[in-house]
C-alpha cells in the first residue's frame, strides 16, 4: 500500500515537474521569435523539412479521409433524402475538425516525432553542447525555427488536408454515388461560412501547431543523452500531442462552435 | 567582473575551487594555473574530474566555491552574454568531434564564422579553406561527417575551434581512439598549431606517452586535488606513490584496482540475504 502510494506521489511529482518544465521552456522561447525573423532562410529550411516532407502524407490522408466520409454520410442523408447537402456535411466536417486535428495528428506522427529525435540525437552526440560552446545559443538556431517551421506548416497542412478530403467527397458522392454536381458546390457555397468554418479551422490549426511544435522541440531537447531516451522522446512527442491535441480540441470546439 | 590575479603570465587560473555532484566532493580546494603560450596536461585517473575541469573552465558549470578566471575575469556566474564573450575566445575540441551532422566539413568549419560573423562568402572561403589546409582536410571539404573516420572528424573539429582564432583551445581526451599514425597526427597538430599561432592550449588525457612528447606543463589530479605538477621531465623524476603508479600504468598503488564497497564476503552474505 505504501509502496503503491509512494510510486503515485512520484509519477504525480515526475508530471508536476515535466509540466512546470514545459511551461518554463514555453516562455523561454517567447523573447527569441522576433530575432529568428531576422534569419528566414533558416525557419524555410524547416518548414522544408516539417512541411513540404509531409505533403504526401497529408494529401493521400485528407483525400480517403474524405472519400470514407462521403461514403458514410450519404447511408444517412439518402434516408432523409438529403443527399445534395453531402457536399456541405463533408466540407464542414473536414474544414472544423477532420482537418485540423487528423492533419496535426499526422503531423505529429511524421514531423514532431522526427524533431524530437534530430533535437534529442544533437544532444546525445554533443552537437548541443559544442553551439554553447562556440558560444551560438542552441534554442535561437535549432529551437526556434523549428518551432516557427511547425507553427506555420500545421495550418497550411490543415487546409491541404481539408482540400483534398472535399475532393475525395466529391469523386465519390458524384462521381460514384451520383450527387449532383452542382448541388454538391453550391450547397458548400452556401453553408460554409468564411469566418465560422474555416476562420474557427485555421483558428484551431494554429493552436495545435503551437502544442506539437512546442512538444516535438521540448522533447528533443530535453532528452536523455542515450538510445532509449531519444526513442522515448520521439515516442513521447507523438502520445503526449495526439492525447493532448483531442482534449484541446473538444475545449476550442466548445468555445468556437456557434450556438455554445 | 575583473579579479586580482596573475592574469599577465597565465591565460587561465583556478582557484581553490570546490566542487561536488551527486553528493560527491569531486574537487576540495583545487588551485592550479594554465600559463599563456603553453601546452598543459591535466592528467589523472578516469573519474578524478578531468573534463569536470573543463567545463568550468568553459562556463558550463559553476563551482560551488572558488573561482575561475579567463584572461583575469570571472568565467562564471555572469550574464549570459558575457559568457559568451568569454566563449567566442575559447575553441574546443570534443573527444567524438562534436560536428554538426547535416553541415559538410567545409559548412561545419565555417559555421562560427556565419555565426558570428557579417564577413563576405568569399573571404568565409578563404579563411575555411586555409585552416583545413592546416589541419590537411583541404580536399575533404565535399565530405559529410558520417563518410569521416574518428582521427579525421577530430581534425576537422580542430578546424572549427581554430577558425575564430581563440586564446585558448581545450582538447578534450583529443587521442582517445585513435590509430597510432591518427594519433602522431594530432600530436604534431596540437604543438603546431600552439605554436605557430601564439595560442594556449588545455589538453585533458591519460595518455602518458602521447603526453610527454606534447605537454610543457603537467598538472596530475587526484582526489579532488592538484597532487603532482611539473614538466613530463619532473613527473617522470617524482617518486611519490600516486605520480609513480600513474605515470607508469602500475595496478597497485594508492588508486585502488577495486571500486570502494564492502568487502566480497560481507557482499555475498548481504545478497544471500536478501
Amino acid at each position: 500500500m505504501i509502496t503503491a502510494l509512494r510510486d503515485c506521489w512520484f509519477s504525480f511529482s515526475q508530471f508536476a515537474a515535466t509540466f512546470g518544465g514545459f511551461q518554463m521552456f514555453s516562455f523561454r522561447l517567447l523573447p527569441y521569435l522576433p530575432r529568428a525573423v531576422l534569419r528566414p532562410r533558416l525557419i524555410t529550411e524547416q518548414i522544408y523539412s516539417v512541411g513540404a516532407l509531409s505533403l504526401v502524407l497529408i494529401m493521400f490522408g485528407g483525400l480517403f479521409v474524405g472519400m470514407v466520409l462521403a461514403l458514410q454520410s450519404y447511408n444517412t442523408l439518402v434516408e432523409f433524402g438529403q443527399t445534395d447537402s453531402l457536399g456541405a456535411f463533408a466540407s464542414e466536417a473536414l474544414v472544423r475538425e477532420l482537418g485540423p486535428v487528423v492533419a496535426t495528428l499526422l503531423f505529429a506522427g511524421r514531423a514532431g516525432s522526427a524533431v524530437a529525435s534530430e533535437v534529442g540525437l544533437m544532444r546525445a552526440t554533443d552537437q548541443i553542447a559544442a553551439m554553447e560552446l562556440m558560444a551560438v545559443d542552441p534554442i535561437q538556431r535549432v529551437v526556434v525555427p523549428r518551432f516557427i517551421a511547425g507553427v506555420i506548416s500545421v495550418p497550411l497542412l490543415a487546409a491541404i488536408f481539408s482540400t483534398m478530403g472535399v475532393l475525395g467527397a466529391y469523386l465519390v458522392g458524384v462521381h460514384l454515388l451520383g450527387v449532383d454536381a452542382g448541388a454538391f458546390w453550391s450547397q458548400i457555397q452556401d453553408r460554409v461560412d468564411v469566418y465560422e468554418d474555416i476562420g474557427s479551422g485555421i483558428f484551431k490549426s494554429f493552436v495545435f501547431g503551437v502544442s506539437a511544435s512546442l512538444m516535438g522541440v521540448f522533447e528533443g531537447y530535453y532528452a536523455p543523452p542515450t538510445a532509449a531516451g531519444v526513442s522515448r522522446a520521439a515516442t513521447r512527442t507523438v502520445v503526449i500531442t495526439s492525447v493532448w491535441i483531442l482534449l484541446l480540441d473538444f475545449v476550442l470546439t466548445s468555445f468556437t462552435l456557434p450556438g455554445t | 567582473m575583473k579579479l586580482a590575479g596573475n592574469s599577465g603570465t597565465n591565460l587561465v587560473e583556478v582557484q581553490d575551487v570546490r566542487y561536488s555532484r551527486s553528493d560527491r566532493m569531486l574537487f576540495n580546494g583545487l588551485s592550479l594555473d594554465i600559463p599563456r603560450g603553453k601546452v598543459t596536461a591535466v592528467m589523472g585517473p578516469s573519474g578524478t574530474g578531468k573534463t569536470t575541469l573543463l567545463h568550468l573552465i568553459t562556463g558550463q558549470l559553476l563551482p560551488d566555491e572558488g573561482v575561475v578566471l579567463f584572461d583575469g575575469r570571472v568565467v562564471c556566474p555572469c550574464s549570459r552574454r558575457r559568457l559568451y564573450e568569454t566563449r567566442r575566445q575559447i575553441g574546443v575540441l570534443f573527444q567524438n568531434g562534436a560536428l554538426l551532422t547535416n553541415l559538410n566539413v567545409f559548412e561545419n568549419v565555417a559555421f562560427p564564422l556565419r555565426e558570428h560573423t557579417r564577413l563576405p562568402e568569399q573571404l568565409i572561403r578563404q579563411i575555411v579553406l586555409m585552416k583545413l589546409h592546416s589541419v590537411g582536410l583541404r580536399a575533404a571539404w565535399l565530405k559529410m561527417p558520417s563518410q569521416l573516420s574518428g582521427g579525421m572528424a577530430r581534425r576537422v573539429a580542430l578546424a572549427r575551434a581554430l577558425v575564430m582564432d581563440p586564446k585558448l583551445i581545450v582538447y578534450d581526451e583529443p587521442f582517445a581512439g585513435l590509430d597510432p599514425i591518427s594519433t602522431g597526427v594530432i600530436v604534431r597538430l596540437i604543438r603546431q598549431t600552439n605554436d605557430a599561432l601564439g595560442i594556449t592550449s588545455i589538453v585533458v588525457t591519460h595518455d602518458v606517452a602521447e603526453t610527454e612528447m606534447l605537454a610543457d606543463l603537467i598538472y596530475l589530479i587526484s582526489g579532488g586535488k592538484v597532487v603532482a605538477s611539473g614538466t613530463p621531465g619532473e613527473l617522470q623524476n617524482d617518486n611519490s606513490p600516486i605520480v609513480n603508479q600513474f605515470m607508469r600504468g602500475l595496478a597497485d598503488g594508492p588508486v585502488p584496482f577495486h571500486y570502494p564497497g564492502p568487502g566480497y564476503s560481507a557482499q555475498l552474505r548481504a545478497m544471500s540475504r536478501a
